[in-house]
């Protein structure tokens, strides 16, 4: 009986020195985890209006290669007001951040934002292209 | 020898746990403190606004052996509006679900702060209703209500209800702009005018309504927006003022909608809006969605509901509440 118990007291031991001797996963300055992964793109984008609807007229156009999105949105949308928001492969994260209403009202110079693949080594910066429905 | 001892204590503390637990509390049957009681519920949910009511329900009875109703009274620490009215039915629910009404007495009399109903049936158990129309006197302000019961035995009954507040929002409910007629909209007055109405109150003009096939549909735009957000429209001299204006959807106010969402917007909501940087248009909206309102001089905020828009006639059906700053 003490023998069965003495066994498991010393596995268990082994099990905690095991994990503590493990390396801490690496994390990023947001407290994101760091993988291998090096894709680098935005899958989708979507606009949403002040009141949270969609202002998007057609499905939006994005080229990974020429690192744009270029999206119509429907005549008389405040532009002013609008709040993106991007779907991106997987662990990759956006610079800048999102963190309210952005102004997309200067449409002669486009918001740019980058995309960070999940091991924080690629960068691509998109354009982002608004055009009004006409 | 120690485990044994535990052994034992463990035993004896289940024992004494499962006499704890087979031991039932005895019912007692309440007895009735036979004296006049009373009590009161609020029937009526949201915002309390000038002009509308306040519903309650007043439940007084006491045993048939002390005696009988005598009367029934409610003292509004703010006199009510005169069509403040305490109900001379008393009702019960059948057994399909209906309330069927009694009457025990002559109609309410109102009298200064208090409504008073007289009951003329001999009864010892009865529900009124009371309707508080808060008065203009109450805007703003927090109301009270002590309701009081009398019975034939000299002994009185009183239950206070409050404070509640009564809002400083205004309501109007269903105006109906026409485009290229009457479609033009002041949420100081809120109301609707014609071009020719709208020359003469030019400084009072926050929106016009205006509808064009797709892609603009219907819209909402200040006069002084940009003129693509009003196509074809010839405003009427010094019509030209710029309202700060900002969309909203899934936002039907139960008061302003009458649909079956338990949404309330308040003066607390009008208090807190930031309207910041907002459009001076709303342009291609759709039905049940909702603006809200800041007037050129910052002196009011409103929500506009629309109700219901029709492409044909070219019609829109809006509610409005207005909060003066």
């Amino acid at each position: 009986m003490k023998k069965y118990i003495s066994i498991t007291v010393v596995m268990a031991l082994m099990a905690f020195a095991w994990i503590s001797c493990s390396k801490d996963k690496p994390v990023d300055e947001d407290g994101l985890l760091i993988t291998n992964r090096q894709e680098c793109f935005v899958s989708n984008f979507e606009l949403l209006g002040s009141d949270f609807q969609t202002v998007r007229s057609k499905a939006p156009v994005i080229d990974t290669t020429a690192c744009t999105i270029t999206q119509e949105v429907f005549f008389g949308t405040d532009l002013k007001n609008l709040w993106p928001q991007f779907s991106l492969a997987t662990d990759a994260k956006l610079d800048p951040k999102i963190t309210g209403r952005v102004d997309f009202s200067d449409l002669a110079n486009p918001k740019q934002y980058a995309v960070v693949s999940g091991n924080r080594q690629i960068r691509k910066t998109y354009k982002i292209i608004i055009t009004v429905q006409p | 020898m120690s485990a044994k001892y535990f052994q034992h204590t463990a035993l004896l503390f289940s024992f004494v746990l499962l006499m704890a637990a087979c031991k039932e509390k005895e019912y007692a049957l309440p007895e009735p403190k036979g004296v006049l009681q009373n009590d009161v519920i609020k029937r009526s949910f949201g915002p309390n606004l000038v002009g509308g009511n306040m519903e309650f329900a007043y439940a007084m009875a006491l045993p048939a052996s002390k005696g009988k109703l005598v009367s029934a009274e409610v003292e509004a620490s703010i006199a009510g509006a005169p069509a403040t009215w305490l109900e001379n039915r008393t009702y019960y629910t059948n057994n399909s679900g209906v309330d069927v009404p009694t009457l025990i007495g002559a109609a309410s009399v109102n009298s200064g702060n208090k409504t008073t109903v007289t009951f003329t049936k001999d009864t010892m158990s009865s529900t009124l209703r009371y309707y508080y129309y808060a008065p203009e006197e109450a805007r703003g302000k927090p109301v009270t209500f002590k309701f009081t019961a009398k019975s034939s035995n000299g002994e009185t009954a009183t239950y206070t209800m409050g404070p509640y507040n009564i809002s400083k929002m205004d309501m109007k409910l269903d105006l109906k702009p026409v485009d290229g007629a009457a479609c033009y909209i002041s949420i100081e007055d809120m109301a609707i005018y014609t071009a020719a109405e709208a020359a003469t109150k030019a400084g009072k003009i926050d929106l016009v309504y205006v509808y064009r096939p797709a892609p603009y549909n219907h819209s909402f735009v200040s006069p002084g927006s940009n003129v693509q957000y009003l196509p074809g429209v010839t405003l009427p001299a010094g019509v030209n003022r710029v309202s700060k204006l900002v969309k909203a959807w899934n936002l039907r106010d139960q008061q302003l909608a009458r649909l079956q969402f338990g949404i309330f917007i308040d003066d607390l909501d009008f208090q807190k809006l930031d309207l910041g940087d907002s459009a001076d248009f709303a342009v291609n909206m759709k039905a049940e969605a909702g603006i809200w309102v800041e007037t050129a001089d910052k002196k009011y905020r409103a929500y506009i509901f629309l109700n219901a828009l029709v492409n044909g006639t070219k019609t829109a059906t809006i509610s409005i509440k207005r909060y003066t700053m």
